[in-house]
């Protein structure tokens, strides 16, 4: 499945991967601000620690994203 | 608290934002698709729709296009995942549609939300069910609606598109539709880059257009792009491409022959990928003529020409228009004038030899004029432009003229006034049916119906 993925991340061009992974950053973005609500409201800290592990996989997909990206 | 629909199909996403969203204390439902997002408008009513600029089955203006129709227009924010497109979405986004840029932050969301438009969604008025075509384009008329046909086909192709027609009829709004339409067709978000090759020196055309390398030339302190590049896959708008003197010409008919350029002073040859969008007030009859344009150069930009009606041959669209102009300044001055019927009379009588950009031009004098404490618009009593068409068209007496000539261009006159209709023309003229028959058989003009 990774490498099916892997190509046809591959046969796009350098534009379509940049935005592309403007989707992930924005997942990063709002899960990080989930935490800040988490953190200031005293809610469950599951929540937090869900929305990090989901930081963490959109991190890994960026880093896809900048590995096809570099070898353009 | 607002009603919000969220329309994105990252699912991940749509989950955090409605958290946030609900945590802000509103009420958010979800949709991934168009699709989606049609079904629930049919059921529900929302105060503020955040929309996602591409969307697996078409593009987030579609779904404006459906909204504009419904009873309570919702205030709309775009999300644009491409920073390039925001330069685009500004310049169509109306009193009622903004747009945010990806990545989101919580900010981006609560400004979206307390924009004062956003409290109380608006009843539908006059203004607000004009449809913008391709999110720009205004207009209903058969010429316009030809206009539209026009440019939904050549979207789906690459092929180079010359624009034609008077000053101030849209010229460029049309190049940013047919952009547009292209998007949507190719479902990307490519950009639109504009250059007036009119304003531009002949020095610097070459560099504007091709870019140039540090010290190509005196002054050149640093590498500048050239359009071409700056266009990227996206659209080039080469405006009043006839201003271009005829000695540069064979530059740019290479680069659109070989689809290749070379920056001043460089080495290394470039693709050009875009379309190129140019446009011309002259006539085609001018353009050869005068030699403009040299004929190998109109054959590779007017591989699609469209010619743009004027505002005049589709005088139906001026109440729309005006409406949709006076609206616009109602809502960024906060104020609430109104047409009258015999305003929209005079409007649509006038024929607007500076076009569109004369009739948004006329109505931002009116409503400047006008009187904050009511709702009427002061329109000026004469509010033809200096450049009106209306008195070269008019058929004035000179010394030295027959009766009898005068006599003719007056009955020849009527009868184009009233298409053709001799009964209509005998009346306003002042004589019977049958004079005005007697009339044209004396001139030799009666022809049998």
């Amino acid at each position: 499945m990774d490498s099916e993925k892997n190509s046809a991340l591959e046969s796009k061009n350098i534009n379509e991967l940049i935005h592309d992974a403007r989707a992930p950053l924005n997942r990063i973005s709002m899960q990080a601000e989930l935490i800040k609500l988490v953190l200031e409201n005293d809610m469950p800290k599951e929540k937090a620690l869900a929305a990090a592990d989901k930081i963490i996989n959109s991190c890994q997909e960026c880093s896809q994203f900048l590995e096809v990206i570099s070898h353009k | 608290m607002l009603n919000i629909l969220l329309v994105d199909d990252d699912e991940e996403f749509t989950e955090v934002a409605c958290h946030i969203i609900e945590f802000l204390g509103h009420d958010v439902i979800t949709a991934c698709s168009l699709e989606e997002a049609y079904q629930v408008l049919d059921c529900n009513d929302f105060d503020h729709i955040f929309l996602d600029f591409m969307l697996p089955d078409g593009s987030g203006l579609h779904l404006i296009d459906h909204i504009n129709k419904l009873e309570k227009i919702p205030y709309i924010t775009l999300i644009t995942g491409h920073p390039l497109v925001k330069g685009m979405l500004s310049s169509l986004c109306g009193p009622k549609i903004g747009y945010i840029a990806k990545p989101l932050q919580r900010e981006d969301l609560e400004q979206a939300l307390s924009n004062k438009k956003t409290n109380t969604a608006r009843n539908k008025s006059k203004s607000s069910i004009t449809t913008k075509h391709f999110g720009c384009l205004i207009g209903e008329s058969t010429v316009m609606k030809e206009l539209y046909t026009m440019i939904e086909r050549v979207a789906t192709t690459q092929a180079n598109v010359m624009l034609m027609g008077e000053s101030g009829v849209g010229k460029e709004v049309v190049a940013q539709a047919i952009h547009i339409a292209t998007n949507q067709a190719n479902n990307s978000e490519n950009k639109l880059v504009t250059t007036n090759c009119g304003a531009i020196s002949k020095d610097l055309i070459t560099s504007e257009l091709f870019g140039h390398e540090k010290g190509a030339f005196t002054g050149a302190i640093a590498k500048k792009e050239g359009v071409f590049q700056r266009a990227g896959d996206g659209t080039l708008f080469l405006d009043e491409v006839t201003e271009m003197p005829i000695e540069m010409q064979p530059n740019l008919l290479r680069v659109l022959e070989s689809k290749k350029v070379t920056t001043v002073g460089g080495t290394k040859e470039m693709d050009v990928n875009c379309r190129v969008i140019s446009a011309s007030n002259r006539s085609v009859a001018e353009i050869a003529e005068k030699k403009y344009l040299r004929e190998d150069i109109y054959f590779r930009l007017a591989v699609f020409p469209i010619s743009i009606p004027a505002l005049r041959e589709r005088k139906e669209d001026i109440p729309l228009l005006a409406n949709t102009f006076l609206s616009e300044l109602n809502e960024e001055y906060n104020r609430n004038y109104q047409w009258t019927a015999v305003q929209l009379k005079r409007l649509v009588d006038y024929d607007w030899p500076g076009n569109v950009r004369e009739l948004r031009h006329t109505i931002h004098r009116a409503f400047i004029m006008s009187d904050p404490k009511n709702t009427a618009v002061e329109l000026a009593q004469d509010f033809r432009s200096p450049f009106s068409s209306v008195t070269e068209k008019s058929h004035g007496l000179t010394a030295g003229q027959t009766i009898e000539d005068v006599e003719k261009e007056l009955i020849k006159v009527t009868l184009e006034d009233v298409d053709g209709n001799k009964s209509l023309a005998a009346e306003m003229l002042g004589i019977s049916t049958k004079t005005l028959y007697n009339r044209l058989h004396a001139y030799g003009e009666f022809k049998e119906d």
